[in-house]
């Protein structure tokens, strides 16, 4: 398994419940999962705990072989060589597209680095932006470009945060199928939040939902729920 | 396990500077307490016997009748500015917070000069109205006049806490109270106090703690208080142990206001839960009412403000080219030197555990930023006693080392001018702490998270990214600190090396010697200054909650 992710419990300071309990998770080299989670289901904080931003009570995670959290181990987050895509993209303000995608590219020339920035922005089509600041990008824009920091530096792993929640309906569909493509391109493996089922059908390799704090297999939920599967088709 | 995990996070340079940095805050502070429960000297029994209840006396009449009226007059200001409008109000919604630019020991000292024999207003009653007064209507080197004093120039606490209150967050259950139909007394004293308490509380006990560091007033007035009998045992009877056994009682009734505040505050919220914030629309007030409202705004504005800067302008006027010599360019280049230096080691201090609090939501963490901003509520004469017994502990350990490389004097720190500026550290790291906290909050964590992903560590994070995005915080709480420290007196008064003077301490002695005109220049200094930060303050407050 490329990503392993092995019993892990995890729970907030300022919380006495368990938000993620006992999850297990195991995704395969260049897969595209989906978690699929209403708010508050826990969906964001799994990835918090793959990039090291929060440490699980309990549990391990292994990426490639190589133990980011047990009981003996743990990789800071600037050393993990995970990708991210925030919800709210978190581009740096005072930075410009072409710096913003730079920042992440670390012993390279200058050269390598401007290169590199041209390939992705080639990749999320949005060369003609580079010298722009985040704030005179429209949406949609922001969020390409929070991809392509995100892929840059070719991270092991790609997780995304409720992509699309920013974005109005029409661009939503436009950019998820977009999405999918370039994801497939890089042939990363990524891991995907969202609340919203279209968007995970749409993009995931294979959905799983979170109920009380564990992950289960979309297909075990909609065999158990014939409601759901009908209205599923409905959507469909 | 749970801690043994989360370890690996903490392993950074940033937490040791922080538990290190908290450390040195927390050493005079706690070793005034630990210094309580030693041996008793004859002098603390005297003490104890005749001179502590007086203290107490003094004390609480002064925070007794200055918590009351403030709350009066502060409250009153801040429903009237809010709620109605009439004549000059935009101009008075700044304005009564004015006061606040004019230190107590400065409005002391000029009132006198105002009010005494040879002051305006009975020279002019005297010499052109030939009209001879009661001195004792006009003495105000008094119990209630300290009480004026304080209330006059420290009420704009409770006035812009209460008035911030009410513009953003009331609107909508005042004007409910106005549509049920509510006149505006039962509006006022049913609705707006009770939903403000939470706000009157915090602008009073401000106050309050503002009266509890006081030494010039007290002192010029000839009030005994806490401050002055500090001063007087270690100076008078040479006895620092007694003196920091008043300053750790002193510290136990400070540490009852905050306690008292806390239980006050936390009881209930009153803050709303929707984020929308409407400000309250105005009244027009008509007729006499409109007049009343102005009278009342402009007999507070003229006597915490244009009264007293007007004496002061005068007073100026007469001594300026005695005063403006080589010395007094000295003067003011002591007080920028130790002002600048100090706000600079206290906003690195500030930024370094503003940084370390809000990485890590934990207990540590929490009681680190806690701990940070104690010291802003310990009175400066308590601060100076701590900090000049562990000073003294220091130079004892030292002592083979100053022998060694060949030093006279075996008190080295201890009278060094680095005394002092730790003093201004431990005591207002508070402000530069608060405002860089502040900077932290808005920009959130996103960016740093985004940068430590993308494989920066937290220094370098620091460095590219919340940096650059929170410089304006770091500036004004650089501001903040340089000003409070310009205007300090307690602490520079005790702590100061032989010979050195700042404005203040240099005011304040004019004043004490009978030479209050002289002291004008340097009042005046301090007070445009000290406008300059009310302004940059009321900037911020005015953007809101963000």
């Amino acid at each position: 398994m490329y990503i392993q992710i092995k019993d892990v419990s995890f729970c907030y300071a300022n919380s006495k419940e368990n938000i993620i309990h006992q999850f297990n998770l195991d995704v395969t080299k260049g897969e595209i999962v989906s978690i699929l989670g209403e708010s508050g289901s826990g969906k964001s904080t799994v990835l918090r705990l793959l990039s090291g931003l929060e440490t699980p009570l309990k549990g391990s995670i292994t990426v490639n072989n190589e133990v980011m959290t047990d009981d003996y181990h743990f990789v800071l987050p600037e050393k993990r060589g995970v990708g991210m895509v925030f919800q709210d993209y978190a581009l740096f303000p005072h930075m410009t597209v072409s710096e913003n995608i730079q920042f992440g590219l670390k012993g390279h020339t200058k050269k390598e680095k401007k290169q590199r920035v041209d390939e992705v922005l080639e990749l999320v089509n949005m060369v003609k932006y580079k010298k722009r600041y985040p704030h005179e990008l429209s949406g949609g824009q922001q969020q390409r470009i929070a991809l392509a920091r995100a892929i840059a530096p070719k991270p092991s792993l790609l997780l995304l945060d409720e992509p699309f929640s920013n974005l109005d309906a029409d661009l939503q569909i436009r950019i998820r199928n977009e999405l999918k493509d370039i994801i497939k391109k890089t042939g990363i493996t990524s891991i995907f939040v969202t609340h919203d089922r279209r968007d995970a059908r749409a993009i995931a390799d294979r959905i799983i939902t979170m109920r009380d704090g564990a992950a289960y297999e979309w297909e075990s939920i909609c065999t158990t729920h014939t409601v759901d599967k009908k209205r599923l088709e409905v959507i469909k | 396990m749970k801690l043994y995990r989360k370890l690996p996070g903490y392993m950074n340079l940033w937490t040791f500077l922080s538990l290190f940095i908290v450390i040195l805050i927390l050493l005079p502070n706690v070793s005034i307490l630990l210094n309580f429960f030693t041996q008793e000297t004859s002098n603390w029994q005297h003490i104890q016997e005749y001179i502590l209840p007086l203290l107490l006396k003094n004390t609480s009449i002064i925070i007794l009748f200055t918590g009351i009226l403030t709350i009066l007059i502060g409250t009153s200001l801040a429903w009237l500015i809010s709620a109605y409008d009439f004549p000059l109000k935009r101009f008075f919604k700044w304005g009564l917070i004015l006061p606040l630019a004019i230190p107590p020991y400065i409005a002391a000292y000029t009132y006198n000069g105002i009010l005494n024999y040879t002051g305006t207003i009975q020279t002019i009653l005297r010499n052109k109205l030939d009209f001879t007064v009661n001195q004792d209507y006009f003495d105000i080197m008094t119990l209630p006049g300290a009480i004026f004093i304080f209330t006059v120039f420290l009420y704009p606490y409770v006035y812009m806490i209460t008035r911030t209150f009410l513009a953003n967050q009331s609107s909508s259950l005042i004007e409910n109270a106005r549509l049920l139909g509510g006149n505006a007394y039962t509006v006022f004293f049913r609705i707006v106090l009770p939903i403000s308490r939470s706000a009157i509380v915090g602008g009073v006990s401000l106050v309050l703690l503002e009266v509890l560091n006081d030494y010039g007033v007290v002192k010029y007035f000839g009030i005994q208080t806490f401050s002055t009998a500090i001063f007087q045992t270690w100076f008078g009877m040479g006895d620092l142990n007694a003196a920091i056994k008043l300053s750790a009682t002193l510290m136990f009734i400070v540490f009852s206001i905050l306690i008292i505040e806390k239980l006050l505050r936390s009881r209930r919220r009153y803050s709303q839960t929707s984020a929308k914030v409407r400000p309250l629309s105005t009244i027009q007030l008509n007729g006499w009412q409109r007049w009343i409202a102005f009278s009342y705004c402009s007999i507070i504005f003229g006597l915490g403000f244009l009264i007293p800067f007007i004496q002061l302008i005068d007073w100026m006027l007469l001594t300026y080219r005695k005063i403006i010599e080589p010395a007094f360019v000295t003067l003011i280049g002591n007080s920028v030197f130790v002002a600048f230096v100090g706000s600079l080691i206290i906003v690195t201090f500030a930024v370094i555990i503003a940084n370390f609090a809000r990485m890590h939501q934990s207990f540590i963490a929490k009681t680190s930023s806690r701990i940070t901003i104690l010291g802003y509520s310990i009175p400066g004469a308590v601060i100076a006693v701590g900090i000049i017994t562990v000073f003294i502990k220091i130079d004892n350990l030292l002592f083979g080392v100053y022998e060694s490389v060949g030093m006279q004097p075996s008190l080295f720190l201890s009278t060094s001018l680095f005394m002092l500026i730790s003093a201004y550290v431990v005591r207002f790291l508070a402000v530069g702490f608060n405002a860089i906290e502040s900077g932290f909050d808005e920009i959130g964590s996103k960016y740093t998270e985004a940068s430590r992903i993308l494989g920066m560590g937290i220094t370098k994070t620091f460095i590219k990214v919340d940096f650059p995005l929170i410089k304006g915080a770091i500036l004004s709480g650089f501001l903040l600190s340089f000003i409070e420290i310009l205007k300090e007196l307690p602490l520079t008064l005790i702590l100061r090396p032989f010979n050195f003077d700042t404005l203040s301490t240099k005011a304040f002695q004019y004043a004490s010697n009978e030479q209050i005109q002289e002291a004008s220049l340097a009042s005046i200094i301090i007070i445009i200054i000290s406008g300059i930060a009310i302004y940059i303050f009321h900037q911020v407050l005015e953007k809101g909650p963000r």
